[in-house]
């Protein structure tokens, strides 16, 4: 039972994260060893081909120091099919990432996944990390 | 006694068919419809009057995992794909894969710099068996009173091509002029749709890992639609500039019975390519 669970919910996530768009190579430019997970408050978002944009600063706990951060989702169509539309995200929201890191060391990355703080929903980023043979 | 083993018995074999039925999934479980039929009786590669549906292209990397072995199956279908971590194999990993020197060559290279030239992330689209691998939706239109199919590609720029079922020939010397998607002449053997497509230009990869090819390219694409949830692509790569004899790539790609195709236009803001710097650090555009 336990089993069919784990498969049902690996089928579940694999449904979900299924429509991965490819555009240019990941590898290239993240880097799948560095994943990240950043907390902050939306400034900008592109909603534009091939791939949606969008910017966050993000405050370091330590120094208090603001960083704005720029992430790459897949591109719009992919998104709506994952259940964005483009007002999911709003300038001022407070919302967490989950990626990989640009390989340049820029503050730039690869969002797989983003979490709403207001209602704690978690959206997949059509990312193109999902690199399956 | 012998009846609790009994029972034991008949539980095992009864989880053990719940265990089967599930590992095969719920598509397994449903009868496959058969592949619906236009009209004059021809396969209907599209979607049935009142209802939507698009084939969901899969995401395809990388041809040298897709060549069909001795029992008819790819390394991909054998073992579990390997995860892509930074290093790939290269030519070297490949031996049924039959490149020429050269082709050897710039294959290794695409390997070493995971794919950063892949024109696909100029916004160039794909070009031969890639448009089956570069996962975004698709549909055919099936034209027969027109003798001509279109494929529509929601994605890789937005694309579709034509094939003339006419019985016309490719045209011959200079008035073949090379083309991103090349010149298609299909017609029916049975059930199988067999596209023969030459005229390729130069500008595209066969596949993201960067297999080469030259504008000597030929393939031969053989669509068939075993039942009405599964279409089956096989493509001969016949390109004596690259690749010392021909080799064959084979998949399926799902239908996906909710699908619609939307509008997906690569050019619109590639950051990627205003970014892209050559090995000497170089801007690539603007040159």
């Amino acid at each position: 039972m336990r089993t069919r669970l784990l498969a049902a919910a690996a089928l579940v996530l694999f449904l979900v994260a299924a429509p991965a768009l490819a555009h240019h190579s990941f590898s290239a430019e993240f880097d799948a060893s560095k994943p990240f997970k950043l907390t902050g408050v939306v400034t900008k978002v592109e909603w534009q081909n091939p791939h949606t944009v969008f910017y966050l600063d993000v405050t370091d706990e330590r120094t208090k120091k603001v960083t704005n951060w720029s992430f790459e989702m897949g591109s719009p169509n992919g998104l709506m099919r994952n259940g964005w539309t483009r007002n999911t995200l709003k300038i001022g929201d407070v919302v967490s990432v989950e990626g990989s890191l640009a390989r340049d060391g820029s503050p730039y990355g690869n969002a797989r996944a983003v979490v709403l703080a207001s209602t704690g929903k978690r959206l997949f980023a059509a990312s193109s990390q999902t690199e399956a043979q | 006694m012998i009846r609790v083993a009994g029972v034991a018995i008949a539980l095992t074999i009864v989880i053990a068919s719940f265990w089967t039925a599930d590992a095969q999934g719920p598509a397994a479980r449903r009868p496959a419809e058969p592949a619906p039929r236009l009209a004059d009786g021809t396969p209907n590669l599209g979607r049935v009057p009142g209802e939507k549906g698009v084939w969901d292209v899969p995401y395809i990397q990388n041809m040298g995992m897709r060549i069909p072995g001795a029992d008819g199956r790819t390394a991909a279908e054998r073992g579990p794909a390997a995860p892509e971590t930074g290093g790939r194999g290269g030519a070297q990993a490949e031996p049924d894969v039959p490149f020429l020197p050269w082709a050897r060559g710039i294959y290794d290279y695409n390997s070493r710099n995971n794919s950063k030239y892949d024109p696909e992330g100029f916004c160039l689209p794909p070009g031969g068996p890639r448009m089956m691998a570069t996962p975004y939706p698709m549909e055919f239109i099936q034209q027969p009173e027109q003798k001509r199919i279109f494929m529509v590609f929601e994605g890789a720029t937005h694309i579709w091509r034509e094939i003339y079922m006419d019985g016309r020939a490719h045209p011959q010397g200079d008035a073949l002029n090379p083309t991103y998607l090349g010149h298609s002449i299909g017609h029916w053997d049975r059930d199988t749709l067999v596209v023969d497509v030459v005229g390729f230009n130069e500008n595209t990869w066969l596949d993201y890992y960067g297999h080469p090819h030259t504008d000597l390219l030929h393939v031969v694409e053989r669509f068939t639609r075993p039942d009405k949830r599964t279409l089956h692509y096989e493509a001969l790569i016949d390109d004596p500039g690259a690749y010392s004899k021909p080799w064959t790539v084979a998949w399926n790609i799902p239908w996906n019975v909710d699908g619609e195709l939307t509008e997906y236009i690569c050019q619109e803001n590639n950051k990627y390519l205003q970014k892209l710097t050559d090995d000497f650090g170089q801007s690539v555009v603007g040159r």
